[in-house]
């Protein structure tokens, strides 16, 4: 079975100036897959590709096995899209505006609206203007417009840009019900790393346009177990075996264990206050590949 | 079946926003002012004596032509060619940018629709509302006129393209609404104009400014004698082709042509400006 989404060696410049360099991937059907980069990474130049509103340069993308540069409307048509920031017709209502843009998919019922509409939760505002919606309320509106009608991959760049805390968390869950609930297979553009690190088993890791590392976020872990560690007077010739990865954190390889590191520097007469493992978060692994920090 | 509801869909967009209908207001309060001002004594005395020197002294039957239908050729002919084409400019030159510049076109895009339907969707809309600004103009000046003064023959005189002609109510309407017809034809020149501009990476309001610009240039120059011998090529001299429908006969020849003119040149707006989106990365 083909891959849900595959980019293949997508090369692009802008004015001369590199967006990506030849990136390739596979998103598998059925999975949350985070695309992760900082602003200017190439993120949304590779999702403007797999929409057909980018033209690469080289390569080529796909969506269920169809190359959206060869025959975009059939590779796009059962996929749903939102942006960071969902643009609506705000002197419209929201259920007008939905008819408006799956106007342009295919022919969908009332029935299914009204499920779109109350699966975002927006039932009770969807018939006022959209220059009254808060923030929250366009982009549930643009997820809504997103599953209609009924993609099985959808696009999402940056849906918690511009959300508060609650709003996030709403999002969040809503996405893990999309993947839950209808099977989607979800690429999920973000740089907020805590966001990929909850929703995502696999990652693809951006970088001015390369691609740095795509796989499970959870092989980027070190093989060993970290520790925060603070000693007194600080002699890193008694760490041994253990390696020290940064200031004040060591990793203890497998096989070993902190307590022999523990005794080893007491009966060293150094003075140990502090040993924790630390947890390792996205956020650390992504700045440890990108800035090796 | 798809394409219907994507045409209801833009008629839809472009009716509900205010600006569509500033066109028609702006023109029914000038429609208003023209009127009010034509039934004062003096403009009466101008027109009637206007009349009676190239109507060779018939001022007697003057009364029977200073009346709603010759009002609102007159009100069609003064405002229709300079003030319309603002407000198409402004549609036409609005229709894709502002959608681009507003982030909805990059939404419209997610969907498994070629770039060629977007536009035609987007071209037949405007089409309808050139019509549809055309045909309010012409009919409210008309309602408005036979309100004050009834009817009435029909007395077409357009100077600058040597026109006087005298019809009868029955003739005079039948002209004026044809008339209707082959204006929407010419003015739709400037809206295609407008769409193309407006489908360059450009704003909106610059698309608006760089089509007026090209029509009030062609405009003055086809008026200038120095440049008489190249009248044929300005665009605005076969659009005012729309007041031979008031000549008797009617020169059909002359209409034809001028209008296979036009087709041509709105042809090559929709090639280009169609070439040009097509070839457009839409980005954040």
């Amino acid at each position: 079975m083909s891959a849900a989404i595959r980019l293949d060696n997508l090369r692009k410049s802008f004015a001369g100036k590199p967006a990506l360099h030849g990136v390739s991937f596979e998103v598998q059907r059925g999975e949350i897959f985070g695309l992760l980069g900082h602003n200017g990474a190439g993120k949304s130049t590779a999702l403007g590709i797999l929409l057909g509103q980018v033209y690469p340069d080289e390569g080529e993308a796909f969506v269920g096995g169809i190359s959206v540069q060869r025959e975009r409307a059939r590779a796009l048509l059962k996929v749903g899209a939102i942006f960071e920031q969902p643009r609506f017709y705000d002197y419209l209502s929201g259920w007008r505006n939905l008819e408006i843009f799956t106007s342009y998919s295919a022919a969908v019922s009332r029935a299914e609206m009204d499920e779109a509409v109350e699966f975002v939760g927006l039932t009770a505002r969807i018939r006022d203007d959209v220059g009254t919606y808060s923030q929250g309320m366009r982009q549930r509106l643009g997820l809504a417009q997103a599953l209609l009608p009924a993609p099985e991959v959808i696009f999402l760049d940056e849906p918690t840009n511009g959300l508060d805390p609650e709003g996030i968390a709403e999002m969040r869950v809503l996405i893990q019900r999309l993947h839950r609930e209808r099977g989607l297979t979800v690429l999920f553009c973000s740089h907020l790393l805590s966001e990929v690190e909850v929703l995502c088993e696999r990652v693809a890791i951006l970088n001015k346009g390369n691609l740095l590392y795509t796989g499970r976020w959870h092989d980027l872990m070190p093989k060993g177990t970290r520790y925060r560690i603070e000693m007194e007077p600080w002699s890193a010739e008694l760490l041994g075996d253990v390696q020290l990865v940064r200031p004040g954190i060591v990793e203890v390889p497998p096989g070993s264990d902190v307590a022999d590191l523990v005794a080893r520097l007491v009966g060293a007469g150094v003075r140990v206050r502090v040993v924790e493992p630390e947890r390792q978060t996205l956020e650390q692994l992504y700045l440890e590949k990108v800035l090796n920090v | 079946m798809l394409f219907l509801r994507q045409f209801r869909a833009e008629l839809l967009k472009m009716f509900a926003r205010k600006r569509t209908w500033m066109g028609f207001g702006a023109f029914f309060v000038l429609e208003l002012i023209i009127l009010l001002k034509l039934q004062t004594s003096e403009a009466e005395r101008f027109f009637q004596r206007d009349f009676t020197r190239n109507t060779g002294g018939m001022e007697l039957i003057f009364g029977d032509y200073f009346r709603g239908l010759t009002m609102a050729f007159m009100v069609m002919g003064l405002t229709i060619f300079l003030l319309g084409s603002v407000f198409l400019a402004l549609v036409g030159g609005d229709v894709v940018s502002k959608e681009v510049e507003d982030g909805t076109m990059r939404m419209t895009l997610c969907r498994p629709v070629s770039r060629f339907r977007v536009l035609l969707v987007k071209y037949l809309s405007c089409v309808v509302y050139t019509l549809v600004l055309v045909v309010f103009i012409g009919g409210s000046a008309l309602l408005t006129g036979m309100a004050w003064r009834g009817v009435g023959g029909l007395f077409a005189y357009v100077p600058e393209e040597h026109l006087l002609v005298l019809f009868t109510q029955k003739e005079g309407l039948i002209r004026f609404c044809s008339a209707l017809v082959f204006l929407t034809a010419s003015l739709l020149t400037i809206t295609t104009l407008g769409f193309m501009f407006s489908c360059f990476n450009a704003k909106p309001a610059a698309a608006t400014v760089i089509t007026l610009t090209l029509f009030l240039a062609d405009r003055i120059l086809s008026f200038m004698p120095q440049f008489e011998s190249y009248k044929h090529w300005f665009m605005t001299t076969h659009m005012a082709t729309w007041t031979n429908i008031f000549r008797d006969p009617i020169p059909w020849e002359r209409i034809a042509g001028d209008y296979m003119y036009l087709f041509g040149l709105n042809a090559t707006f929709l090639i280009v400006g169609y070439a040009v989106f097509s070839r457009r990365d839409f980005k954040s």
